[in-house]
């Protein structure tokens, strides 16, 4: 059938759904738009839909197509009606065909929104008093009115219905970062693949969340347990003054939010400690250390090298500060290279003691913002370690080699024992045994991917990664659960992600389902 | 006697209250010049905690210095 057609002849939503017929499909959703009797406070007799057909079909296929394709359903239809229609007759027909029904639901509702939104349609409207007047969103944008609420995911007009937000259909525009010849599409789906933990979201943290998340990294952690002071704003203009006194990983994750919505946005509004820090970095790509105090960095700095991750640290002071970045190669050196007698804090001042010019943070971050999207980007083939210093008053620039120090044992900082971690994988012979240990097992595998399971050899509970990381399913965020997928290791990539949540009794199949059935 | 120059970042430039300076010292090694420069603006900084930097390269503090040498003393830096 037609993904997206119109029709001037009443609907029969049984014809339609014939046309969705799967032997693959476990559930079918519809939505059926129906003509109410009021619009506004008037009365609504009857009403006319008129659409502009040849650029309307175009549109409503390419909504379905989308739809099919984000949600992975089977098959998926829409039909409008056109014409005169009576109250109570039946407006829109959306249905949806697939193997499961959270993704059923998903789609249908993506389509219906989409439509509503995107497919020219204009609706007459004739009133009991003899009255009519033609309806269609455009009014609404015309009018000024409200915007989406803060936080809220739709809006309602004075006129009684509700609109989807516009912003989950936002394509966010790259072009300008994938035009760079180093970019391009290859590189922008680097980094909508990658995941950033950034620690400290004040001075430095801002410029380096804002240009991450605008840039579309796919996944940020904001580690902050600070709240927003009336002193910070100087320096960290992504909040405002209503969020004096706020969490500052809520209000930065909830600013982030409406600049990109691509973007998987965490927020942990509390300090990374040495309990928390190994299991935020384990499951991030990179991290950029945006903290303001010693103790913090070489925490970090002890933490990326056990976990051999890449990291991005800086550090302001009036008007200068210094960057320095970390990759887990031998040769490379650690912060504790560097400064092998780990400084205390408190005595070469931070920025509450010796003061500093708001855009000097803001220019060290936004170095570090690109620092990081050069590594997650793959420019920093034959870099150098160096220590940078930048004097944003002389504008001098000094780069210095830094070298491994022989004598800072990277092994043994990698070897510290990370604390209150649990194993994150487990072993089991069958999958019956594993059934028995008492932890939920959740499949994380793909749909495709679970058609060949041999019967008796199934788990009921399905939350396909792509789903996950995409956001349309969350995670629940109490239980204990052995996540499973074929080879074990994407089980333990959310395994990490969810103990760097907060779960503690969350495992990874080892060896996945290859490792029981041999 | 030699000239060196001698420039200051982050906390020693706000104790020294000057971000460059040319001296004449009879020092033998980085450390040595710190612990005269050290004496001469109340650093109050221990060596151990800074690092060095002669002609623009880090430096043990047991570098010996020759005339004309350029050296930066770094003092680590923790705002945010």
């Amino acid at each position: 059938m037609q993904a997206f057609s119109f029709s001037s002849t009443p609907l029969d939503p049984e014809h339609c759904r014939a046309g969705l017929a799967d032997a693959g499909a476990g559930g079918y959703a519809s939505f059926e738009g129906w003509v109410r009797d009021h619009n506004e406070g008037r009365t609504v007799e009857r009403l006319e839909y008129e659409a502009f057909e040849a650029l309307a079909v175009k549109e409503g296929e390419r909504i379905v197509a989308e739809a099919v394709a984000r949600f992975g359903v089977k098959h998926a239809a829409c039909v409008h009606r056109v014409g005169p229609l009576g109250i109570g007759e039946l407006a829109v027909w959306v249905g949806v065909s697939s193997a499961h029904r959270g993704e059923a639901f998903a789609a249908c509702r993506y389509i219906i929104d989409g439509v509503k939104h995107r497919v020219p349609i204009w609706k007459k409207e004739h009133y009991t008093d003899g009255d009519s007047g033609w309806v269609n969103c455009e009014r609404c944008a015309a009018a000024g009115q409200t915007g989406p609420a803060p936080g809220g995911s739709g809006h309602q007009h004075e006129h009684g219905h509700d609109h989807p937000d516009p912003a989950p259909l936002f394509r966010h525009d790259y072009s300008r970062q994938t035009a760079l010849p180093e970019v391009g599409p290859a590189g922008q789906a680097r980094l909508a693949a990658a995941s950033v933990l950034v620690i400290g979201a004040g001075g430095l943290g801002v410029p380096v969340l804002q240009y991450l998340a605008a840039a579309g990294v796919g996944r940020l952690t904001i580690v902050d347990g600070d709240r927003v002071e009336a002193s910070n704003l100087h320096r960290q203009p992504l909040y405002g003054v209503a969020d004096v006194g706020r969490t500052k990983a809520v209000a930065a994750a909830e600013r982030l939010r409406e600049l990109n919505r691509d973007v998987e946005l965490r927020a942990v509004d509390s300090h990374a400690t040495p309990e928390n820090i190994d299991a935020l970095v384990a499951g991030h790509d990179m991290v950029v250390e945006c903290t303001d105090n010693f103790r913090a960095k070489f925490l970090v700095n002890d933490a990326v090298v056990r976990a051999q991750k890449p990291a991005v640290f800086a550090s302001v002071h009036q008007y200068e500060g210094h960057l320095q970045a970390y990759r887990p190669l031998p040769h490379w050196p650690c912060m504790r290279c560097l400064w092998p007698a780990a400084p205390r804090d408190g005595l070469v001042g931070n920025c509450a003691e010796a003061g500093v010019l708001g855009p000097v943070p803001g220019a060290l971050g936004a170095m570090q913002a690109v620092q990081a999207l050069k590594r997650l980007l793959g420019l920093d083939a034959g870099e150098t370690p160096a220590l940078v210093m930048v004097d944003l008053l002389s504008l001098q620039t000094r780069r210095l080699e830094a070298r491994r120090d022989a004598a800072c044992d990277h092994e043994r900082i990698g070897a510290a024992e990370p604390q209150g971690a649990a194993p994150l994988e487990l072993s089991f012979a069958t999958l019956a045994e594993a059934f028995e240990s008492g932890l939920e097992l959740v499949d994380i595998r793909e749909t495709w991917e679970r058609m060949h399971d041999p019967p008796g050899l199934q788990i009921p509970t399905h939350l396909p990664l792509s789903a996950l990381v995409n956001g349309y399913v969350e995670f629940p965020t109490e239980g204990r659960y052995l996540i499973v997928c074929a080879h074990g290791v994407r089980s333990l990539s959310v395994t990490e992600q969810l103990r760097a949540q907060g779960l503690t009794e969350v495992y990874s199949l080892k060896g996945g389902l290859a490792a029981l059935r041999s | 006697m030699n000239q060196i120059e001698i420039q200051y970042f982050a906390v020693l430039r706000e104790r020294a209250g000057l971000s460059r300076e040319t001296v004449q010292t009879a020092a033998a090694t980085a450390a040595d010049l710190y612990d005269e420069l050290s004496r001469r603006h109340a650093f109050g900084l221990p060596r151990g905690m800074l690092r060095v930097a002669v002609n623009d390269e880090f430096a043990d503090w047991s570098h010996p210095l020759t005339a004309g040498d350029r050296v930066v003393f770094i003092p680590p830096v923790a705002g945010g």
